[in-house]
Parts: structure tokens; sequence; C-alpha cells
């Protein structure tokens, strides 16, 4: 008759524990013992997430058709089970408590422990992430339209279940999809939505002569609202084209001009695969960027390639943020839009990719070929 | 789907758990089949020799001798508990911490047949 497992407190771990010398116990099978299935050894890599375990700020995530994940607040550890082929005595705390005396301490032994669950530190699994969200993408007049249903759209609790990631991963992760909480759903901006805004608020700018340095809050937000923009996509455009000054309690908001230079050169390309004439390419961003802003083809490095067609030079829309986030899917990707890469161009497109235990370097070697005909020449990058 | 592993014990209370390991293992009699609860499995014994502790555990006529293991990597033992009905999450199960495991006493020596023992209700099978 099982008690509470919790509460478990006669097996005699202690006694097995401080037994010393000329001393002895006697090691028997436990009144309840057995397989005891739902007693699962977890072993823990290191102090860190050990106290995250014992505090109670590590959750398990996955859906039924995927391995499970363990969360901690900062990091995901992919879980293995490991058998072992030794016999394992699972001895539970506590002194017995027995009726009959007997001459030595009695240690018992409650299961058998088949193995014990492992974790791995793994990448945050967040390529579904960009799955979900571009789903339905958030639309300026989106109130206005018929469709009211929540039907692909995701709270955050809806995330955290679908998500293989902790929550500071999945943060992060919404942050580099430049995604927004509206009405409690985490959305991805329409891109023509994006650039209505950022082209009000740049028209705005110069209507009512406001530094593109030191916008105010407030400000922006009243004459955008009044012109019937939400105030939260605004805020959400300040926040990805700018920086906050935090002077004087007043919130200014300092615009990047090169978020916004990379902004129109994608505008004037169009989305992936858009592609032109250099020169027309230059043209074109000119005229829609601010006079002033200093802009150069190096602001569109992981944005754009560039190929030679017969005497001329073309430029293609090709942004790393578009591309999958695992190394095999990644690489799988960049080699099927060229052959062959020169170190130069392919940096961009993996400096960001990170897998935990392997290098940039060992990802290079395991997932390309690497040619260097000579000392001096530069090393060609190809499928493995 | 998100299950919370719970943790009622906390970082100084959690209850201390502990293994004895070794290779192989261990049988009973045919005639005692599964009955084997409250069956005395053998006898534990500490010794010290100039540096060393060293620990004999006799199963039949089995004698085996090991050493208490520090685990680098501790082990806490979970419990996965069936939700009742009615309960507020929407998971079936949810885990929880009932103790942690920081040492073992490992046999990884070949058993030594002590053949002068009588038989004992239970003999141990060696790989």
């Amino acid at each position: 008759m099982a008690t509470n497992k919790g509460d478990i407190n006669d097996g005699g771990a202690e006694s097995f524990l401080t037994l010393g010398p000329d001393n002895s116990v006697t090691v028997r099978y436990h009144p309840d013992f057995g397989p005891h299935s739902d007693l699962i050894l977890l072993e823990v890599p290191d102090d860190s997430v050990l106290n995250d375990l014992l505090r109670g700020r590590v959750t398990i995530r996955g859906q039924f058709d995927e391995d499970a994940v363990l969360c901690t607040p900062s990091s995901t550890y992919a879980m293995k089970f490991v058998g072992t082929s030794n016999s394992v005595f699972l001895i539970p705390p506590g002194k017995p408590n027995l009726s009959d005396p007997q001459p030595n301490p009695l240690v018992s032994v409650l299961k058998l422990a088949p193995g014990n669950v492992e974790l791995v530190l793994t990448a945050p699994r967040l390529d579904k992430l960009r799955f979900l969200l571009m789903q339905r993408l958030y639309k300026i007049d989106e109130e206005d339209e018929e469709d009211c249903s929540s039907e692909g759209l995701y709270t955050w609790h809806d995330l955290i279940c679908s998500i293989q990631a902790s929550d500071e991963e999945l943060r992060e992760g919404l942050k580099f999809l430049s995604a927004v909480e509206i009405n409690g759903f985490w959305r991805i901006v329409h891109p023509k939505s994006v650039n209505m805004i950022l082209t009000m608020v740049l028209t705005n700018s110069v209507l009512h002569d406001w530094s593109l340095d030191a916008l105010v809050e407030e400000e922006v937000l009243s004459v955008l609202e009044s012109d019937g923009f939400n105030t939260t996509i605004v805020k959400h455009c300040l926040e990805t084209f700018g920086t906050k000054n935090e002077n004087d309690n007043s919130k200014l908001w300092g615009l990047d001009k090169k978020r916004i230079a990379v902004h129109f050169a994608k505008q004037v390309l169009g989305s992936n695969g858009g592609k032109m004439r250099l020169e027309i390419f230059i043209e074109k961003w000119m005229r829609n960027v601010q006079k002033g802003t200093p802009f150069d083809l190096n602001m569109l490095e992981g944005e754009v390639l560039y190929e030679t067609i017969g005497a001329e030079t073309w430029i293609k829309a090709f942004s790393v943020a578009d591309l999958p986030l695992t190394p095999d899917a990644r690489f799988s990707v960049l080699f099927k839009e060229c052959a062959k890469w020169a170190w130069k161009d392919l940096e961009p497109y993996v400096r960001d990719l990170r897998v935990p235990g392997i290098s940039s370097e060992g990802l290079l070697i395991k997932y390309t070929r690497r040619v260097q005909p000579n000392a001096d020449a530069e090393p060609i990058f190809s499928a493995r | 789907m998100e299950i919370k592993v719970k943790c009622n014990c906390g970082v100084e209370n959690c209850s201390e758990w502990a293994i004895l390991e070794l290779q192989g293992v261990v049988e009973s009699q045919p005639s005692i089949a599964n009955q084997i609860r409250g069956l005395e499995i053998g006898r534990l014994c500490c010794s010290s020799s100039s540096s060393q502790v060293n620990y004999t555990f006799t199963v039949g006529y089995h004698e085996l001798s090991g050493t208490k293991v520090s685990l680098k990597k501790p082990l806490l033992v979970l419990k996965k508990n069936k939700q009742e009905e009615g309960s507020v999450s929407n998971n079936e199960v949810d885990l929880e911490v009932i103790g942690i495991i920081r040492h073992k006493i490992l046999f990884k020596n070949r058993p030594k047949a002590i053949i002068s023992r009588p038989q004992v209700k239970d003999k141990k099978a060696s790989d």
C-alpha cells in the first residue's frame, strides 16, 4: 500500500550514507518495492540548473509529436534517456519504522532504476515561431475588416505551449522578428504597414520640423493617432527604427539612419528574390532616403546579393532574417542560392548561427567544404 | 503543452536519497518468485584501511567490494503525478522534485565467492 511518495521516509538513506568503519547495515527490498515507473532520475548538468529546478523555475515544453525539452528561465535542454546495464538500487530517505528490533540499521530499496534522463544544452527551436506569426500579419486597417476571429493568433501563453524555448530565448526570438503585442496577441506587422507608418513619421517630421535625432514620443504618438494610427504600432515603429534617449524624463527617440536606409533599400528591391540593375537600384534608393543620410552598400550586407549578368552587376534581395535558424537548413538554403561562396560574402549569412558546444569554425567544418587553391587565394565554401 | 516542474522542498530542504549500484543482477531463488518485498538482499559493511574507506556487500555467497562515490552531476528524483479530474491545469501530468542524490556506493569489482557460507535465500548472479 503506497503512501504519497513525497513522504516516503523509511528507506534509511541516511544510515546508508553515514555508514562508518566497523559498522554494517542490512539492505532489503522495501515492502513497497516495485517498478514505480512514475519515479524518474534526472541528471543535473550544473549548479545553475539545479538551483532553477529546486526553486520551481523549470518547465517542460513541446507538442506530443516533438521530443520534450526542459526549459529554465534562460536556457533550453534536450532530454535524453540513458539506460544502464548496472543494477541501480534506489534508496529513499529516512529511518525505518520497525516493530521488531533489528541488530543492524535497515536500509530499504524502493526501485531498480533502468537509467536516468540526461540534459543536453540545445539551441532554442525558434523557426516555428516565425512560421506561426506569419500566419496572420498585422495590417493597419485590420480592425475594420469583417474577420474578427482569433484563429492564427497567438498569445504569450499560446507561444510558450507551442515553442520549445525558454522564456528569455522566446523574448529574444520575438525581438529578432520585430514582433509586437497587440490586444494580447503577438504579431508581425505587414511590411506595407511598416512602410506606411515610417513614411508618415518621416513626412510629419518635415511638416512639424521635428528633429529625427530627438523625436518627442508623446508628440509623434498624438499626431499619428489623430491621423488614425494605432499608438501601439507607432511606438513599435519607433522601437524598430530608433533608440530611446532617456535623458530629462522626456521620452526622446533618435532614429537610426542605417536602419531606415536598409528599410528603403528593401522597399526598392521588393521581397526576397526581387532584383534589378545596380545603377537603377542606387538611383531609386537615393531618391527614397533622407538627404544627408550617409549610405553605402556595406549597410546592406546580409540583406542583398550581387550577380554579374554579362557586363552588368545586378543586386538582389536576400535577407538573413528570412532564412532558417538551424545550421543544416541554413546551409542548405545558402548553397541552393549559390553553389560557391567566398568567405566575405558568406560571413554575414552565418554569423548569427548559434549551436551550444560548436564554434562557428566547427559549423563550417561540419556543413561546408572549404577549398583554397593556394595560400594567397581566398577560400571558397561549397556544400559538403 | 507546458508541464511545470514543481518543487516543494526548496533549495535547503531537498530530501537526500541514495543509490547502491552494482554490475550484474540480483536474483532470488525460484521458490520466492515475485514475493521479494521485505526480503533481505544482503549485508553492507564498512571498513577503513590506511587512507581509504571500503565497503563490502555480501549477497548470498558473493562478496562485492566497492567505494562511495560523489556524483559529479547530482541526480534529482522526480515524480510524475497524474492530475485529478477537474483540476485547474489542462495537462494530464505534472512533475515534482521529491529528492536529490549526491552520493552512491558503487560496486564494480568482480564478486568473490564465499564458499563456506551456507545457502541463503538470495543468490547473486554475476554477468
